[in-house]
């Protein structure tokens, strides 16, 4: 009886110290981010004071030395070369993460499922170097530009994206896959209306998380985009996205006047992007399924 | 006597190296309710399955033998699967609502087979949930999500999407056992309303399902095929031992017994004595169950008691040791 009660009493301790832990840990992770966010605009306030918003944004003159700050071609860099590894990597981490889930016989799965966690895990510079040389060497030369960086980044994504996606493709129960083929749907009908439907928002997750990533990418992207300071009108033009700002210029020419404030306003612009991507991706979401629903 | 619709002749299945299905023959009466029934793992859903190739989907399975519906041989290669499905329904064990609304549920087979105009799927849909009798019960909520409906309207609404690419055949594993005993009456009653248009497949561990529902019994135990025949004459005069074991079996469960014994460590003759003993006490007719845990009561104990003049009706493995055996006066 003594016993009983105090390991009833042990039970509901451990149990009450667990749950303030993980509050204290979830409370942590979040004012992280919180944090990132205050500091960054703290910092970039004297730059944000002394210039307006619209010329930040949306001026094509970048010359800190003559104190011109225009921001425009380096978040029009971000967008060209993300938006171009989007169009590459989407459709082909999508099918070949459908291919792995639904088709691909066990050996296959159990053979490329490694190499494709191997290479989520290869560091950025490898895959720069990787491009650079691609890029010099190769009978493909296409220069320097918004489709080499783009190419580059969405190999990048690609195993991450595909990797995730097919772990929630695998998700999908058998039953509802076989009540499809059982009316006569083919294995394709069967995978873009019952799979891909009913891991939608697993796969939202794991292409937000993929982009969230090649958003903030800089060094292999840095290494073979040529880096001129001119928004971009074709993939085969130079571009200069802001993580490449950032990383080159950091550190450097510290003493014209707010130039270091315009970096950390670069960051913190680059972080808005990913946050409206990601609210975005999320509504986006929301609406489909209710539609669906 | 219906016209054959399914003959299955030399079926074997293969898992592996394991086999699932041993050489069978036989053939499925058209337009009635055929009930597959067996002990766990004898078949059943391997048979049912190779009837629409859903079997394929599973890998490394070998299928051999034939299977002809309507005549064609449904095993060759170059068959149109989806037409072949088509043609034959399932309805699976646990419900499994596609996920999207009632609608596109219903919808989503003629849909597949390229039906677009919108009046005829209206029809299609609110005629195939009229005859699951769900109809009025979704009829102001066709776009919520099938997921939302209880599991007994879950699976009428499988029923639903089955019937609405029209098949000629349809395939029930096991419709009811996740269900309520009133969504398994509705099941029940819809499977004997729709057997004057369509042939029915059921497989069935619950033998009083397969007595009210069935016209054919075709029994399964390790992969064989141990008796097939018209449903009145496997369940009243089963030609084979076996089956006459595993209907008495499944009844068990539902017998009173008069007395109960525990003879576990008992042994040969003593446990016999015991028994005997007990069923002196007992009235005739009564029903007297013993527990033994000896090899050799469990073969000798029911011989002995049948050459005494009682009736055993059944002996079963509980677990690794006990035996239950139930005699009759
Ligand atoms: N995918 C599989 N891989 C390997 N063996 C399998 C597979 N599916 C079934 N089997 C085996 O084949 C045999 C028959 O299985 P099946 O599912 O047809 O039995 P069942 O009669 O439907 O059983 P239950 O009444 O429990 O549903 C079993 O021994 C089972 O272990
Ligand atoms: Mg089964």
């Amino acid at each position: 009886m003594e016993k009983g009660l105090s390991r009833l009493i042990g039970r509901r301790w451990a149990d009450l110290a667990a749950t303030r832990l993980m509050f204290v840990a979830t409370v942590f992770v979040a004012s992280v981010a919180v944090f990132i966010g205050i500091g960054l605009l703290l910092k970039s306030w004297p730059i944000l004071e002394a210039r307006p918003l619209s010329e930040l944004l949306f001026s094509s003159v970048w010359c800190p030395s003559r104190g011109e700050f225009g921001f425009y071609p380096f978040i029009m860099g971000t967008l060209w070369v993300t938006g171009l590894a989007g169009i590459i990597a989407l459709p082909l981490s999508l099918l070949s993460a459908l291919y792995l889930a639904e088709y691909a016989p066990n050996k296959v799965r159990a053979l490329v499922k490694p190499a494709l966690d191997l290479l989520a895990g290869i560091p950025s510079v490898v895959y720069g170097i990787w491009g650079i040389l691609a890029l010099s060497l190769g009978g493909i030369s296409i220069g320097f530009n918004v489709l080499a960086g783009g190419i580059v980044l969405a190999i990048m994504v690609i195993p991450v994206v595909t990797s995730v996606s097919e772990e929630v493709f695998r998700t999908v129960p058998r039953d509802i896959k076989e009540a499809s083929l059982a009316v006569g749907a083919t294995r394709w009908e069967t995978a873009k209306h019952v799979v891909m439907r009913a891991s939608l928002p697993g796969v939202a997750a794991a292409v937000v998380l993929g982009f969230s990533r090649a958003f903030g990418e800089t060094m292999a992207v840095l290494m073979v985009v040529g880096n001129v300071a001119r928004a971009p009108s074709s993939v085969m033009d130079p571009a200069y996205p802001l993580t490449a700002l950032i990383a080159n210029n950091y550190g450097e020419m510290m003493s014209v006047p707010l130039y270091d404030s315009a970096l950390l306003l670069a960051a913190l612009v680059l972080l808005v992007m990913v946050l409206v991507f990601n609210v975005a991706a999320r509504l986006a979401l929301a609406r489909v399924q209710r539609r669906w629903a | 006597m219906n016209e054959t619709c399914i003959s299955i002749r030399h079926l074997s299945v293969f898992y592996g190296k394991s086999v699932a299905l041993k050489d069978i023959s036989l053939s499925i009466p058209g337009r009635q309710i055929t009930a597959i029934i067996g002990p766990s793992g004898c078949g059943k859903t391997t048979l049912l399955r190779s009837i629409n190739r859903l079997i394929e989907s599973t890998d490394e399975t070998r299928v051999s033998g034939e299977i002809l519906v309507d005549g064609q041989n449904i095993m060759d290669r170059r068959l149109d699967v989806t037409a072949l499905r088509k043609k034959i329904g399932l309805l699976a064990q646990k419900p499994s609502p596609l996920p999207m609304s009632i609608y596109d549920n219903v919808a989503y087979g003629p849909r597949i087979h390229g039906e677009r105009d919108r009046k005829a799927l209206d029809r299609t849909v609110q005629d195939c949930l009229q005859t699951v009798s769900l109809w009025d019960e979704v009829k102001h909520r066709l776009r919520a999500p099938a997921s939302r409906l209880s599991v007994g309207q879950q699976q009428r609404l499988c029923l639903a999407r089955s019937l609405a690419v029209r098949p000629e055949i349809l395939l029930c594993d096991e419709p009811t056992s996740a269900l309520d005993p009133v969504s398994s009456q509705t099941i029940e009653k819809k499977l004997v309303e729709l057997k004057k248009d369509y042939t029915i497949v059921i497989v069935t561990h619950n033998i009083h399902q397969a007595i009210r529902l069935a016209d054919y019994v075709i029994h399964l135990y390790l992969g064989e095929l141990v008796e097939h025949g018209p449903a009145n004459e496997v369940f009243e005069h089963p030609k084979e031992e076996r089956t006459r074991a595993y209907i008495n079996g499944t009844f068990l469960a539902d017998i009173k017994f008069d007395k109960e014994l525990d003879l576990k460590g008992t042994k040969c003759p003593y446990n016999f004595v015991y028994a005997k003993l007990a069923l002196d006490d007992l009235a005739e007719g009564n029903i007297l169950r013993i527990i033994v845990d000896d090899p050799t009561a469990v073969t000798e104990l029911p011989r002995g008691m049948e050459a005494d003049g009682y009736e055993v009706l059944n002996s079963n493995q509980l677990n690794k040791t006990d035996w239950e055996i139930v005699i009759r006066k």
